[in-house]
C-alpha cells in the first residue's frame, strides 16, 4: 500500500489499540481470560490479513506494512496473536492457500511430515493455547493442523501470554503445500517480526519512563531535573534508539529483498541486537521509575515482561549472533568489512 | 502521552555512492600496502602525508566543495563512504581527517573568500592540515569558558592564553581557535571568536602533552602577545560559539566515533580462527550485530543530513551508543580470545592489538564532547531539561 494509505491505517489502528488494549485487557490475558470481542475487532479491521493479496481476501499490503503494523502493536502490549495470524497468513496465501479467519500460530521447529501428516514436537508456541489453528514449515513444506488435531499444553509465557508446547502425533492437516518460504525463512520472517514488536515496546518503555520522571516530584522538584535521572534516561534512549534503528532496517531489507530470502542478514542481525538491549532497557526503566513501576498495578511490566520473553521467540541473541559468528569467522578477517557494509552475511 | 520521538529512517547509500565505494576500495588495495607505516593500529589519527596526497589525487578530499576551491560537488553521502572505507580498510587517513571534516567546512561556511581562496585549495590537494584549537586547561567540556583573549589592535588582533590536547599541532599547518574577543570571563556565549591561526606564526609555543600510551599526539598550544592579522578572523568577531556548535555537529556524527579501533574486531576474527566454538561465535557475532546497528543508525543520519534535517539529537545518541561500543570492543574481544584463541602465537599477536585497544579505550567517551555531555543534549531532547 502507498504511503499515505499504511500512515493513515497505522493512526486507525493506533487509535483502537489505545481504547480497547487497555491495562485490563492485558491483565485479564495473564489472567486466562481469551479477549475474543478485541480479536473480532481486528479480524473485522482485516488487520489479520494486511500482508495478504486482495484476490485471496486480503488486504494486499506488503511484508513491510505488515512489520509497521506490528511495531504499532508492540509499542500497545495488544495481547491477541495479531503477528503470529498475520505471519501465518502471508505464508498460507503464499503457498497458494486460502487463509482463514480466527487466530492462529507459528509451530517452527523439529518437525516430519509425511504423507500429509505431521509429527514432532516444539516448545514455546506462541499464542498456543488459543489459536485454532497451527502452521508450521517442514523444510519447503507448509503445513496446516486445525487445533482439534494438536495436542497443546499450556505453558504460559512469563510475561503471561498464553504460550504453550505443542505436540503432533500423525496429525492431519488442512493444508498442506509447497511453500515458497523455507522452514528457515519462516523463523526469520518471525525473528523480524519479534524485532518490530520489541521496538514498539521498547519505544514505549521510553515513553513511560520519561514521562514519569517529569510526574514525580521527590526532594521538592520533578526528579527529570536530577541530572543522575537524565543521563539513565538518555542511555535508555540510546538503546531503544539502535533497537528502532536495526529493526526498521531489517523490516526495510526484508520487505525490499523479497519474501524467499531478502534481509537475511540484517534480520539476523537485528533480532540479536533487540535482544542483547532488551535487559538494558528494562533495567534503566524499572531502576527510573522504583518501586511503582515494579507493581503489577503499573503497565510498564506489560512492556519489559514483553521484551525479556520476545528475546528469545524466535532466536536468542545467542542463537543469531551464532549464526552471524560461525559465518564472519569462516569468511575470515579480509572479508569482514565488505561483509557489513554490504548487510550480508559473509561468505 | 507525548512519546519522544525518535527515528531513524532506513536509508539507502545511493547508486553513485556506492560505485565510489568499489572505486576507493580499488585504490586502498593498491596504495596502502606501499605504504611504509608501522603502526598496525591505523585509523583516522595516524598521520601519513604520503597517503593524504594520493587522496587529493584522486579528488576524494573535500569531496562535496565547490570546484572553484578544489572541490567536486559531489554529495555527503559520497564523503560518507569514503571516511568509513578509510576506517574499515585501515587507512592511515590522520593528517588530513581534521581538514576534511570540520575546518574546511567550517571555512567554507563562515569563512571569507579570501581564506577559502587560500586554504581550501590546499586542503583538497592533501597538503595542508588542521587542529582544533577549542579546550584550554581550565575549559574542557565547559567550552564557553574559554579565555583565551584576543585583544584588538592595529591590523589584527594580540593573542595571549594557552589550548590543550590539540592533536598533531606540532606537525599541522593550522589551527582554528576559539578566543574571547570582547566582553569579559564569565560572559559565557557571548564575545567568542574564531581565528584562522598559522602555527609557525612568531609567539607560538608547543609543548608536547604525551598520552597514556606514550604516545605525541597532544600538545600545549601557548600564545604570547602573538599577533594574528584581521584576515584571520573567520566570521564575524561575536559569532564564535555559533560556529564552534555547528563544526562540533560535524565532529560528533561520522562512522569514526564506532570504527576507530575496528581494526579489534578483524583481529579478533582472525585469532578465533575459521570454526569457532558455538560460544565464541556467539559472541563475535553479537558484536558484528551491534557495529551493523550502528552503521545503519549513522547511515541514517546522513540521510536525514543530506535531506537538510539537523539531527542533533540523534547524532549525539550514534556517538554515544559508538564510543562505549569501542569501549567494550577490547574488553569482549580479550575475554574470548583468552578461552577460544587457536594457538598461542596468535593470542600473543593479539594481546598486542588489544592491549593497546584497552589503553586507548577511555579516550573515546571523551573527545569530541563526552558521554555525560551528550547524555545532556540527548536529556534536553527528550524533554527533560
Amino acid at each position: 500500500m502507498d504511503r499515505d494509505t499504511r500512515d493513515m491505517l497505522l493512526e486507525t489502528a493506533d487509535r483502537f489499540f489505545t481504547q480497547r488494549c487497555g491495562r485490563d485487557v492485558v491483565n485479564g490475558v495473564e489472567k486466562g481470560a481469551w479477549p475474543a470481542d478485541l480479536w473480532q475487532e481486528i479480524e473485522d479491521m482485516g488487520l489479520p490479513l494486511i500482508a495478504v493479496p486482495e484476490d485471496k481476501g486480503g488486504v494486499g499490503g506488503t511484508l513491510a506494512d505488515m512489520l509497521a503494523l506490528l511495531r504499532l502493536a508492540g509499542a500497545h502490549a495488544v495481547p491477541v496473536p495479531l503477528g503470529e495470524t498475520a505471519l501465518a497468513n502471508l505464508l498460507i496465501a503464499a503457498a497458494g492457500g486460502e487463509p482463514k479467519p480466527g487466530p492462529a500460530t507459528l509451530a517452527l521447529g523439529n518437525l516430519a511430515l509425511n504423507g500429509g501428516r505431521l509429527s514432532g514436537k516444539v516448545e514455546r508456541v506462541p499464542f498456543a493455547a488459543v489459536a485454532e489453528r497451527v502452521v508450521a514449515v517442514v523444510g519447503n513444506t507448509l503445513a496446516v493442523v486445525a487445533k482439534a488435531n494438536a495436542k497443546v499444553e499450556a505453558r504460559p509465557s512469563h510475561a503471561g501470554e498464553p504460550y504453550g508446547t505443542v505436540t503432533f502425533d500423525n496429525a492431519a492437516t488442512e493444508l498442506s503445500a509447497a511453500s515458497p518460504a523455507s522452514a528457515e525463512r519462516a523463523f526469520e520472517l518471525g525473528a523480524v517480526m519479534r524485532a518490530m514488536q520489541m521496538a514498539g515496546a521498547a519505544d514505549k518503555v521510553l515513553a513511560i519512563a520519561v514521562e514519569y520522571s517529569k510526574q514525580r516530584v521527590q526532594f521538592g522538584r520533578s526528579i527529570s531535573t536530577f541530572q543522575a535521572i537524565q543521563h539513565m534516561l538518555a542511555e535508555l534512549a540510546s538503546c531503544v534508539a539502535a533497537t528502532i534503528a536495526s529493526a526498521e532496517a531489517a523490516a526495510r531489507d526484508a520487505d525490499e529483498g523479497g519474501l524467499l530470502d531478502g534481509g537475511r542478514f540484517s534480520i539476523a542481525a537485528a533480532k540479536s541486537q533487540a535482544s542483547e538491549f532488551a535487559q538494558r532497557i528494562a533495567a534503566i526503566s524499572h531502576q527510573s521509575m522504583g518501586a511503582m513501576g515494579f507493581t503489577h498495578e503499573h503497565i510498564l511490566h506489560h512492556y519489559t515482561r514483553r521484551l525479556w520473553v520476545w528475546r528469545r521467540d524466535f532466536g536468542s541473541e545467542t542463537f543469531w549472533g551464532d549464526k552471524i559468528g560461525a559465518a564472519f569467522a569462516k569468511a575470515g578477517p579480509d572479508a569482514l568489512w565488505a561483509s557489513l557494509s554490504a548487510s550480508k552475511y559473509a561468505a | 502521552m507525548s512519546i519522544p520521538k525518535l527515528e531513524f529512517p532506513p536509508f539507502h547509500l545511493p547508486p553513485e555512492a556506492e560505485a565510489l565505494r568499489v572505486e576507493v576500495r580499488a585504490f586502498l588495495k593498491e596504495t596502502l600496502p606501499r605504504l611504509k607505516t608501522d603502526d598496525r593500529f591505523a585509523s583516522w589519527n595516524t598521520r601519513s602525508p604520503e597517503f593524504s596526497k594520493a587522496m587529493g589525487k584522486k579528488g576524494w578530499i573535500g569531496i562535496t566543495w565547490p570546484k572553484q576551491y578544489g572541490g567536486s560537488e559531489r554529495s555527503f553521502l559520497d564523503r560518507y563512504v569514503i571516511t568509513e572505507e578509510l576506517l574499515g580498510n585501515g587507512a592511515p587517513a590522520g593528517a588530513h581527517w581534521v581538514a576534511d571534516r570540520q575546518s574546511g567546512p567550517l571555512l567554507l561556511r563562515f569563512g571569507s573568500e579570501e581564506q577559502r581562496q587560500a586554504i581550501l585549495p590546499r586542503i583538497t590537494a592533501g597538503e595542508c592540515y588542521f587542529s582544533i584549537g577549542m579546550s584550554e586547561p581550565d575549559s574542557g567540556s565547559d567550552l564557553a569558558s574559554v579565555r583565551t583573549r584576543a585583544e584588538p589592535v592595529q591590523g589584527g588582533f594580540r593573542v595571549n592564553g594557552t589550548k590543550v590536547w590539540t592533536s598533531g599541532a606540532h606537525r599541522n599547518h593550522y589551527c582554528i581557535t576559539l578566543v574571547r574577543t570582547s566582553g569579559q570571563h564569565g560572559d559565557r556565549h557571548k564575545g567568542l571568536s574564531q581565528l584562522l591561526v598559522d602555527l609557525k606564526t612568531p609567539g607560538i609555543t608547543i609543548r608536547p602533552i604525551i598520552n597514556l600510551a606514550g604516545r605525541h599526539d597532544w600538545n600545549e598550544v601557548t600564545f604570547t602577545d602573538t599577533f594574528i592579522p584581521e584576515s584571520c578572523l573567520i566570521g564575524n568577531e561575536g559569532d564564535g560559539w555559533l560556529q564552534v556548535t555547528s563544526e562540533l555537529a560535524f565532529e560528533r556524527s561520522g562512522p569514526e566515533r564506532f570504527m576507530q579501533n575496528f581494526y579489534i574486531l578483524r583481529e579478533l576474527v582472525r585469532v578465533l580462527g575459521r570454526q569457532p566454538a558455538k560460544r565464541a561465535s556467539a559472541i563475535l557475532g553479537r558484536l558484528v550485530a551491534r557495529l551493523w546497528t550502528l552503521r545503519q543508525m549513522s547511515v541514517a543520519v546522513a540521510g536525514m543530513m543530506q535531506g537538510g534535517k539537523s539531527p542533533a539529537i540523534e547524532a549525539a545518541l550514534v556517538k554515544d551508543l559508538g564510543t562505549i561500543y569501542q569501549q567494550d570492543l577490547p574488553e569482549i574481544a580479550r575475554a574470548i580470545a583468552e578461552s577460544d584463541a587457536t594457538t598461542e602465537q596468535d593470542m600473543a599477536d593479539f594481546l598486542d592489538v588489544a592491549q593497546y585497544a584497552t589503553m586507548m579505550a577511555p579516550s573515546y567517551t571523551i573527545q569530541g564532547g563526552t558521554t555525560q555531555v551528550l547524555r545532556g543534549i540527548v536529556a534536553r531532547g527528550l524533554g527533560l531539561r
